[in-house]
């Protein structure tokens, strides 16, 4: 943190050293500053309406402040889906794929960043080029192949398909590459394995990007609606995207004010874990802008 | 986006293709006798109105000691249709009971038992006490598949604060299409004077396809050919209600081009005077709008009767190889879609009542007294209609909204814009028959 901070201190300090540069500064902070509350704007507007009763949902001028508070909001929403349950669902399903990409990917990138084998470039392109089919064109192909493994409206339907990821193995292998050689063959000779080296030499090494890909993966299966809806029926499996769909009405009869309450707190989560990796998140960022 | 869309469209038919010839779906399987029958149930509505359908299956479950229904919310209409197609293409478990929009549409797949085959047996109901435009609309290939349970009509919502304030009477709403235009344009304002519209006259709904195609029968047009292979969009009668249309917002100026996504919203903030949507908004418009709300029948052709052009969704049963289950399907289904059930469906949601004596029931009577805007869309079922459904209604409803966006933009003449639909909902009618050879 405290590396970063000081980076940051002395990349201010040199960009007020001359006039031309401040105004560069200048417009590039008014820039995000825009961008910022871009972002934020929904987040926001999410809140207030997640505490406003039904008569002020559509007032014009619209209000960011409710006149009345509605706090009963969240209650209800909490009430009107057994939110326990589809938040157990979703966190269990969200931290096996994450855990389980993690392992995989890394395992994958690894084999392809350093080992030599027949055929490589090969599995590489064909593992690239599943990026390039939409998850509509799967969809229909992936429920027969579940079904015929009677995976159907289980556990397994939820997490076994997404825990390879090929983005994902694209991603570290970049990043493994990026490790010096010379790294391995001393290790190589002081005695330690392949696994061993990527265990305690490469993945330290690689954090950020392990860290990008941990919340690529938990926030990708988070937000997943359209799979979880199809394989599972049970309500016990249901995970949180469908519970939330739930509040939207089919013509009409939408409670906005309860539906974005329960938005609030489905979206929590994603942020927190924003925050957790939030660190090496940017330095991830940062290490992949600063190369080249 | 596009080509996403055609790469998925491509897949699904080559499965369709290969997955249809194979027989029938498998059955959930049968019940030991003795023992209270377990059904599932899959539906597709959410929100407020998803909580009614709860309240009728918990009733159904408390006065029923033979039959279990478990019932399973699965999205809305498009996704328990992606839902429902994936299981039985996969002839996968298909739940014994559904809830659907365009429900006769699955008959061709064979996985549905035609609603007749119960309605018209030992336990049967009396059709004739539905209104006939409930079971058209159920209706495909000549057979009714489906029974009318969520239906709602086109209405034309008022702003009664905003016509006292241009001098309109709110107590009698325009019945013609020549007197929105004419109250459009009192409505029509630039309300603070910087040379911009604020406050327009008239909208509708996004689903515009619902309110085109009632405008073409009301102008005489046909909507398909009776073969079922050809639509009749660029008939004269036809071009004749797009252009009226177009007029709406390039000649009256009553209508925002395309602004249709946000109309809903603009209506509740007290922006738009008239606006056309779905009866199904009825309760929720009169909690959330901050005036006083008006609602009318969907306006006509001078001297011409309005068409209702219905909508909603369906109730089907499941081939099931126990005669038991399927018997206790149709128990279930029934209870759905009894005079009592329409009467707690309908006072609770925006929906109708789908029996022709409904005003007559003494519980709606005392109910519409005290909600009178609620006797409206009941008493437009006068002229209830449904648009036929054929194979292609779902490319149908995307090219004729693009026809009204296009005109409405001005990128192209009613005719033209119609010429294309056709061509393009002919085209896809042909493939799927093709397909289903």
């Amino acid at each position: 943190m405290s590396g970063l901070v000081g980076s940051r201190l002395a990349m201010r300090a040199k960009l007020w050293r001359h006039p031309r540069q401040m105004v560069f500064a200048a417009l590039w902070y008014v820039f995000l500053g825009g961008a910022a509350v871009a972002v934020i704007m929904p987040y926001l507007w999410m809140l207030s309406t997640s505490l406003k009763g039904t008569a002020e949902l559509f007032t014009y001028p619209p209000t960011w402040i409710p006149r009345v508070w509605r706090f009963r909001n969240y209650l209800d929403a909490w009430n009107a889906a057994p939110f326990a349950l589809y938040f157990f669902n979703s966190l269990f399903v969200a931290l096996v794929v994450t855990l389980g990409q993690l392992v995989t990917c890394s395992l994958a990138a690894y084999a392809f960043a350093r080992m030599e084998f027949k055929g490589k470039n090969v599995a590489f392109a064909l593992y690239l080029s599943t990026t390039m089919i939409s998850e509509q064109a799967t969809l229909i192909p992936s429920y027969l192949l579940l079904k015929e493994l009677n995976w159907l409206d289980t556990y397994m339907a939820l997490t076994v398909p997404f825990l390879a990821n090929a983005f994902g193995i694209f991603m570290l292998r970049q990043a493994f590459m990026t490790i010096p050689r010379e790294l391995e063959d001393a290790a190589t000779m002081d005695g330690c394995g392949r696994l061993r080296f990527l265990g305690q030499v490469i993945l330290p090494l690689t954090k950020p990007v392990l860290a990008s890909q941990a919340l690529f993966a938990f926030m990708n299966n988070w937000n997943s609606y359209l799979w979880p809806l199809i394989v599972t029926t049970s309500k016990h499996l249901r995970t949180i995207q469908v519970g939330l769909r739930y509040f939207v009405g089919q013509e009409g009869g939408t409670q906005w004010g309860i539906f974005m309450a329960a938005t609030v707190f489905v979206s929590l989560p994603v942020v927190l874990v924003y925050f957790l990796v939030q660190k090496s998140f940017v330095e991830g960022i940062a290490m992949t802008g600063v190369r080249g | 986006m596009r080509k996403a869309l055609v790469v998925l469209l491509v897949v699904v038919f080559a499965f369709a293709g290969c997955q249809a010839e194979g027989g029938k779906p498998t059955a959930l399987p049968t019940q030991a006798p003795g023992q209270a029958i377990t059904l599932e149930f899959w539906y597709s509505l959410g929100g407020s109105s998803g909580k009614v359908v709860e309240a009728l299956v918990a009733e159904f479950n408390q006065t029923h000691d033979s039959i279990k229904v478990n019932a399973t919310y699965q999205g809305g209409y498009a996704e328990i249709m992606a839902k429902v197609w994936s299981a039985v293409y996969a002839k996968e478990t298909l739940p014994h009971v559904a809830h659907l929009g365009a429900a006769p549409l699955l008959g061709e797949t064979g996985a549905i038992v035609p609603i007749t085959d119960f309605t018209d047996g030992p336990n049967g109901i009396d059709r004739s006490l539905i209104r006939d435009a409930f079971w058209a609309y159920n209706s495909a290939q000549g057979k009714v598949w489906s029974m009318p349970f969520n239906n709602s009509v086109p209405l034309l919502y008022y702003n009664r604060d905003l016509f006292l304030r241009a001098g309109l009477d709110p107590d009698s709403p325009p019945k013609t299409w020549k007197e929105v235009i004419e109250y459009g344009k009192a409505l029509t304002q630039d309300t603070d004077g910087n040379g911009e519209i604020d406050q327009w006259g008239f909208n509708t709904h996004s689903d515009t396809h619902w309110y085109l195609s009632a405008m073409f029968l009301e102008n005489g047009a046909q909507i398909i050919s009776a073969d079922e292979t050809r639509v009749l969009y660029n008939s004269p009668q036809a071009v004749a209600m797009l252009e009226l249309w177009g007029k709406l917002v390039t000649e009256h100026r009553i209508m925002p081009p395309a602004q249709h996504n946000e109309a809903k919203s603009d209506f509740l903030a007290g922006k738009l005077g008239m606006f056309l949507a779905s009866s199904a908004n009825l309760p929720s418009f009169e909690e959330e709008a901050s005036f006083q709300l008006g609602a009318a029948p969907l306006p006509s052709l001078a001297g011409q009767d309005p068409v209702e052009s219905i909508g909603g969704g369906s109730l089907v049963i499941f081939q099931n190889e126990d005669p038991a289950m399927l018997d206790a399907a149709w128990e279930f289904v029934k209870w759905m879609t009894s005079p009592q059930s329409s009467l707690y469906l309908s006072t609770r949601t925006g929906y109708v009542p789908i029996y022709k004596d409904a005003l007559a029931w003494p519980e709606l009577a005392s109910y519409l007294e005290e909600n009178p805007l609620r006797r409206v869309p009941i008493e437009a079922l006068e002229y209830s209609y449904a648009i036929p459904i054929f194979v292609s209604l779902g490319t149908s409803d995307g090219q004729l909204r693009k026809a009204v966006e296009s005109v409405e933009l001005g990128a192209a003449t009613a005719q033209e814009a119609l010429d294309i639909a056709k061509a393009v909902v002919d085209a896809d009618i042909a493939e799927r028959l093709q397909e289903q050879e």
